[in-house]
């Protein structure tokens, strides 16, 4: 559905690029985990995927739409959840139009899908973090695009909220949606994704079915800090079906 | 799945039907309310029976009160459209140097003895050059996101045309030219007659038609560049066009009616307070609501003391005391960014 292939980009006044050769692809119904340490590029290649980042090189192949969630989002107003998941409506409207009862009817059904319908007349401003999160997700849900991105989709939130936000990214890879997702929860991601890549200095360091990928030696390598296998109380994620 | 029409939507009807009543009950009592044939309103049978009541109302009074209603929302609309744009509530059409730069435009013709024709051309221009130049220099700023580089390059341009403005007053002939021009930047509309308002009203017009149109899209363009991008906006191009767009409603008023402070500020506020809603219907709301408040403004300008006030004063009082009494109220709602 999207693919990368060997992309270089380097960000304006930037002294060396941030990512070099690196590829990646999304197939329906599948979940990619996106892995590595701040800074190695990872909110770059959710850029470069939904295309408001062009590549210095390389390509990006993608015939349909996608929709984004940025790791966070300035909100200087005070729209209650409906207007702000009706934005999600915006690319299926013509340049000028106002969203009308249909774009509010797949709005309700977005929040719905998130487990925050009895927010809708609610304000962004009045939400908790989780809350926030729930509706910004709905918004993508809203938009009803085959690719999804989401740039740490479960950062800062409580256990409680992070498994609604892996069960509703299973559901929408179950509805046959392409997932990118980053994380820093390695947990989350072995969980929630069915491929990852784990990226080191702005290159592909490994890629491939989430559990091969995400192991100690790779985590190792990727993050500069040693890791071990060791039985923590977690959260039970919905998991891959 | 479908709901009821919403309370917000309810309340927003209510706003636009209360507002459009009380903009026409302003409108009549504006039209009958002066000092012919004495202090207070003439009855509205001396339309048709004194010739002299007519003239008044029909070539004074009406263009008078169309250019006011016209004035307020433009003002508004940009006002609204301005926060939106900059995602900031605290802005207004001033922020960008364009009242500063209609002003310098409007001083200068004066002080070269001008026609009416001149002083509207030479603030309308000025106004779009100030907007012109601020979009200029913030794509030179090497720092800070599109909308903090906007505001800095704003603020230089604005205090660069005031500082004109007071060069211009410095070297203006102190007996016949600086009192016109002193009294021109306090905000009026004494001077709005037929000829004025048609030249003010088509730019004027275009602007908060094409802004009323806009008002769902300027919503999309108040969050992040990439959130917007990824609703299918391109910010970096539709951003300056709605500003150029709110800009040149802001010049054509300015330039008629000279610099009227606070209403493109408050008015979105007042709008989004009664419509208990952010939404697309607050822009629409801040065009009714300005028009409401200068023809408001104007009348009590005209008609509070025997000699007229000039409309930038009422405006600016009443501003400051509604502006105070939000922020006291904890009404304005400022996140940091």
């Amino acid at each position: 559905m999207l693919t990368l292939s060997d992309i270089a980009y380097r960000y304006p006044d930037a002294a060396k690029p941030v990512l070099t050769g690196f590829s990646l692809r999304l197939e329906a119904g599948r979940v990619r985990g996106l892995l590595g340490s701040n800074g190695a590029g990872k909110s770059t290649v959710l850029g470069l995927a939904a295309g408001w980042l062009k590549p210095d090189c390389g390509r990006r192949a993608c015939a349909v739409q996608t929709a984004w969630l940025p790791q966070a989002e300035r909100l200087s107003f005070a729209f209650t959840c409906l207007e702000y998941v009706l934005f999600g409506r915006a690319p299926h409207l013509p340049y000028l139009a106002v969203p009308q009862g249909d774009d509010e009817a797949a709005a309700l059904i977005a929040l719905e899908r998130a487990g925050m319908a009895n927010k809708a007349d609610r304000r962004i401003t009045t939400l908790s973090g989780g809350e926030l999160q729930l509706v910004r997700l709905a918004r993508c849900i809203a938009q009803q695009a085959p690719v999804l991105l989401l740039d740490e989709p479960t950062d800062m939130l409580d256990p409680a909220h992070v498994v609604q936000v892996a069960d509703i990214i299973r559901q929408l890879a179950g509805d046959g949606c392409a997932v990118l997702l980053t994380t820093h929860d390695i947990h989350f991601a072995l969980a929630c994704a069915d491929d990852a890549s784990l990226l080191r200095d702005g290159s592909s360091l490994a890629d491939g079915p989430a559990a091969a990928v995400l192991d100690c030696a790779n985590l190792e390598r990727a993050y500069g800090v040693p890791f071990r296998q060791q039985p923590v109380p977690t959260p039970c994620l919905p998991g891959r079906t | 799945m479908t709901r009821e029409t919403t309370g917000d939507q309810a309340r927003a009807r209510g706003f636009f039907l209360l507002g459009g009543l009380i903009l026409l009950a302003l409108s009549a009592a504006a039209l009958l309310y002066g000092r012919y044939p004495a202090p207070g309103f003439m009855s509205p049978a001396s339309l048709f029976s004194d010739p002299m009541a007519g003239d008044i109302v029909l070539l004074i009074r009406l263009p008078r009160l169309l250019g006011a209603i016209l004035t307020g929302a433009v003002l508004g609309a940009a006002g609204c459209a301005f926060q939106l744009l900059f995602a900031n509530p605290l802005v207004d059409a001033g922020f960008l140097g364009v009242t500063q730069g209609a002003s310098f435009g409007a001083a200068l013709a004066m002080a070269a003895g001008g026609s009416l024709w001149l002083i509207f051309g030479s603030a309308f221009g000025f106004g779009l050059l100030a907007l012109s130049l601020a979009i200029v220099l913030a794509r030179s700023i090497r720092f800070g996101g599109a909308v903090l580089r906007l505001i800095l390059s704003g603020i230089a341009i604005a205090a660069f045309f005031a500082a004109a403005v007071s060069l211009v007053k410095f070297t203006a002939d102190p007996l016949r030219q600086l009192p016109d021009i002193s009294y021109w930047l306090m905000g009026g509309l004494s001077g709005m007659y037929w000829e004025l308002l048609a030249l003010c009203a088509p730019p004027a017009l275009l602007s908060v038609s094409l802004l009323v149109l806009m008002r769902w899209r300027l919503l999309i363009l108040s969050l992040d560049d990439g959130t917007a991008a990824s609703l299918g906006a391109r910010p970096r191009l539709e951003r300056p066009l709605a500003l150029g767009l709110a800009a040149i409603g802001a010049a054509a008023v300015t330039a008629a009616a000279g610099p009227v402070s606070w209403v493109g500020l408050i008015v979105p506020h007042l709008a989004r307070l009664l419509l208990r809603s952010d939404g697309a219907a607050s822009l629409p709301a801040s065009a009714l609501g300005g028009a409401i408040f200068v023809l408001l403004c104007d009348t009590l300008a005209r008609s509070l003391f025997s000699v007229e006030l000039p409309l930038g004063i009422i405006c600016a009082l009443l501003g400051t005391a509604v502006f105070f009494g939000l922020l006291v109220g904890r009404r304005v709602q400022v996140t940091r960014n």
